[in-house]
């Protein structure tokens, strides 16, 4: 029993960060409703920031995470303006070009700068285990967990609560009435998009010290963060959130009592079977 | 938008592929002789591209200063394959098709030579096999192949060897990555015990560049086994071991098919730390070796890069020297009489120890086990070659 509770928490300590990359898909994907395939390629970015600060000046990315999100906050503003904002409107069919695009811009401008190699960021964190009784888990991912969970619960009370919040779910449930109403729907969806990047970006940099980092690392995480977004509920924050929980405990549980290379197929046969039941997905409303 | 007349832009683009294929083929002959490698110089695999290249470039300058090979310089043509198998296909193409070289080198990964191997036999040009150990890469049977290193095979008969003349342990678990380097070191290691009367309780997959082995680990901790046999490449052997002191899984003995728990990093900070400390793995060779060459090797392989070569390194350099060997047994580049010298050679001291290939093209190479202690790899079986003896049991974490 012991051992289920502990993979238990192994899966929610991983799905937070999952938690964090989801949030930030359904910022894009879920509120905007752009298709956004260089989501993980802008976690990679998140990582490598992160990497280069730990490497070069030798800041803990404990505290470099900050930097990676702030550099692909502002980084989304260029992209957003120049890339996205032209596809903005136009067909899902040119979004995914656009962004798969960028994507591989991205992974393949980061082998050109940092080669194929692969890096791993060893610190003492991540070789401290803590112990509670007969739990364990190491700093690190506590640290981790403990930064996504300040990270979701802030985004939560920033979009349900603040102005600017209301607005951008405004504009997820109707646009035409959102523009008519006043909101300043080019501004807001911007905000989005680089918030929902600058959260992958921040998810690379807490994961940094648990993985090791290559170009095209985040490949995997593009397809897991829209299961999660499109598991928790179109338009919804929080379930995205809850998606990437799920998904955590899902593939740790599945790693313990069928092996690690059914992990993946169980995620997407939960996938499957949460929308065969509840199509609009865990927390998700009927689009108007 | 029209469209422009195509003659015109198809005759320019033909003529651009016929201009840049003339050039692109290089003259045979000209004053040096070219010898095709490829290996992982970028990728996950890098650190042993660079081991291999370190080891190739040692052994081209000894030849060049003894005058080159049929009387020209050596030139070695490297073909980087990412650490990918379809990569390393290409670089077959490029080294024979475009750059017409007598013999190739390579590449890395099992998963990479096993799929080069078609390509070598249909053109008919020798491959020497440095590293990798999968022993489906000489299925084929095909006269064109040769391994200079030993295999999954010898790897699993060796540590069962050495287990039973330490302790004698019923159970084991094996944990390998879930590509054909980790499957088949698995099924060599099934049959082994399997002949040795050691019981398997667990047979554990996983797919590599994962942040989280803690599951696999908790299973195989649940079957307590006494010995765990590990497949992994550097990185993921690093996080296995980490996560194997967080879950505290003591068994008796962690034993390891090399590679990623033999790299030259392992010990050390960039690997596993002192969390490698005690791990057994099979290996090759060490710089300690009592074949002549083996410590001139060493010091020169310090001198250039100041750390010591694991047997991946030494591995090219006998390659290398083997298939320049032949050439001039052979006096000349006709690929099929290359072959042929290479099957006969019968080397008895080299500094990887004697050197003859058997009917299959594979070179029968003796393995050791080595363990690490004080962040250091020590041989300490079989007892005619240790330096040191086998710290049994391996103590558990929480008392270290």
């Amino acid at each position: 029993m012991i051992v289920f509770f502990q993979a238990c928490l192994n899966g929610l300590l991983t799905g937070a960060l999952y938690a964090l990359i989801g949030m930030g898909l359904a910022l894009i994907f879920g509120v905007m409703r752009i298709v956004n395939f260089a989501h993980g390629a802008f976690l990679m970015v998140g990582m490598y920031v992160s990497y280069v600060l730990f490497d070069h000046f030798g800041i803990d990315p404990y505290l470099g995470f900050i930097a990676a999100g702030l550099f692909l906050f502002l980084f989304g503003q260029l992209i957003y303006r120049f890339l996205i904002r032209p596809v903005r409107d136009r067909s899902d069919f040119m979004q995914i070009l656009m962004t798969t695009g960028i994507a591989l811009i991205l992974t393949d401008g980061a082998q050109l700068i940092f080669g194929a190699d692969y890096h791993q960021v060893n610190i003492p964190l991540v070789n401290r285990t803590l112990r509670f009784g007969a739990f364990a888990a190491t700093a690190a991912s506590l640290l981790s967990f403990v930064i996504a969970t300040v990270l979701i619960a802030g985004l939560y009370l920033f979009v349900t609560r603040s102005l600017t919040g209301q607005a951008l779910r405004a504009i997820a449930q109707n646009i035409e009435v959102a523009q008519l109403v006043g909101i300043d729907v080019t501004r807001i969806q911007g905000l989005s998009f680089c918030l929902g990047i600058a959260l992958a970006g921040i998810a690379g940099g807490l994961l940094l010290p648990a993985l090791y980092l290559f170009p095209s690392v985040g490949d995997d995480y593009t397809l897991k963060a829209f299961v999660m977004v499109v598991l928790g509920g179109m338009g919804s924050i929080e379930g995205a959130a809850l998606g990437g929980l799920l998904l955590g405990v899902s593939e740790s549980l599945t790693s313990l009592y069928l092996g690690n290379q059914w992990a993946l197929a169980v995620d997407f046969a939960v996938f499957l079977v949460v929308l065969s039941l509840k199509p609009s997905g865990i927390l998700g409303r009927q689009r108007t | 938008m029209h469209c422009r007349r195509p003659a015109g832009l198809l005759g320019t683009l033909v003529s651009a592929a016929l201009l840049s294929g003339l050039l692109g083929c290089s003259q045979p002959g000209g004053d040096s002789t070219r010898i095709g490698v490829i290996t992982s110089l970028t990728g996950s695999q890098a650190a042993f591209g660079a081991a291999h290249k370190n080891g190739y470039l040692i052994a081209l300058d000894e030849i060049n200063a003894k005058g080159g090979v049929l009387g020209k310089k050596v030139e070695l043509n490297f073909y980087d394959d990412q650490s990918k198998p379809d990569q390393a296909v290409q670089g077959v193409s490029k080294l024979f098709d475009q750059d017409h070289v007598p013999v190739i080198l390579g590449s890395y990964s099992s998963e990479s030579t096993k799929a080069i191997v078609p390509s070598v036999i249909q053109r008919q040009v020798p491959l020497m096999i440095p590293t990798a150990t999968a022993d489906n890469v000489l299925d084929s049977k095909s006269p064109w192949v040769f391994r200079i290193c030993a295999g999954a095979g010898d790897y699993a008969r060796t540590t069962v060897e050495f287990l039973k003349s330490s302790g004698a342990p019923k159970t084991m678990a094996i944990v390998y990555e879930n590509t054909n380097f980790g499957q088949s070191n698995m099924r060599a290691m099934s049959e082994a015990a399997k002949a040795a009367g050691i019981t398997l309780v667990a047979v554990e997959p996983y797919e590599a560049k994962s942040p989280d082995y803690k599951a696999v680990l908790q299973r195989v901790k649940q079957a307590n086994p006494e010995v765990i046999y590990f497949c992994s490449y550097l990185l993921d052997a690093g996080t296995l071991m980490r996560q194997a002191h967080e879950v505290e899984l003591n068994p008796k003995y962690y034993t390891s098919a090399g590679t990623g728990f033999a790299a030259a990093e392992f010990p050390t900070p960039k690997g596993a730390a002192k969390n490698a400390e005690y791990t057994f793995s099979v290996s090759q060779w060490l710089p300690e070796s009592r074949w002549p060459g083996a410590k001139e090797f060493d010091a020169e392989y310090v001198r250039r890069t100041k750390s010591h070569p694991a047997y991946h390194a030494i591995e090219a350099y006998e390659a290398l020297q083997v298939v320049v060997q032949a050439i001039n047994v052979a006096r000349t580049l006709d690929r099929a009489t290359i072959r042929g010298a290479i099957r006969n050679l019968d080397l008895r001291s080299t500094p990887f120890g004697p050197i003859k290939f058997d009917a299959n093209g594979q070179n029968q190479h003796p393995v050791m086990i080595t363990q690490v202690l004080g962040g250091r790899y020590h041989v300490v079986y079989p007892a005619d070659v240790a330096d040191a003896k086998p710290v049994i049991p391996t103590p558990p974490w929480s008392q270290r």
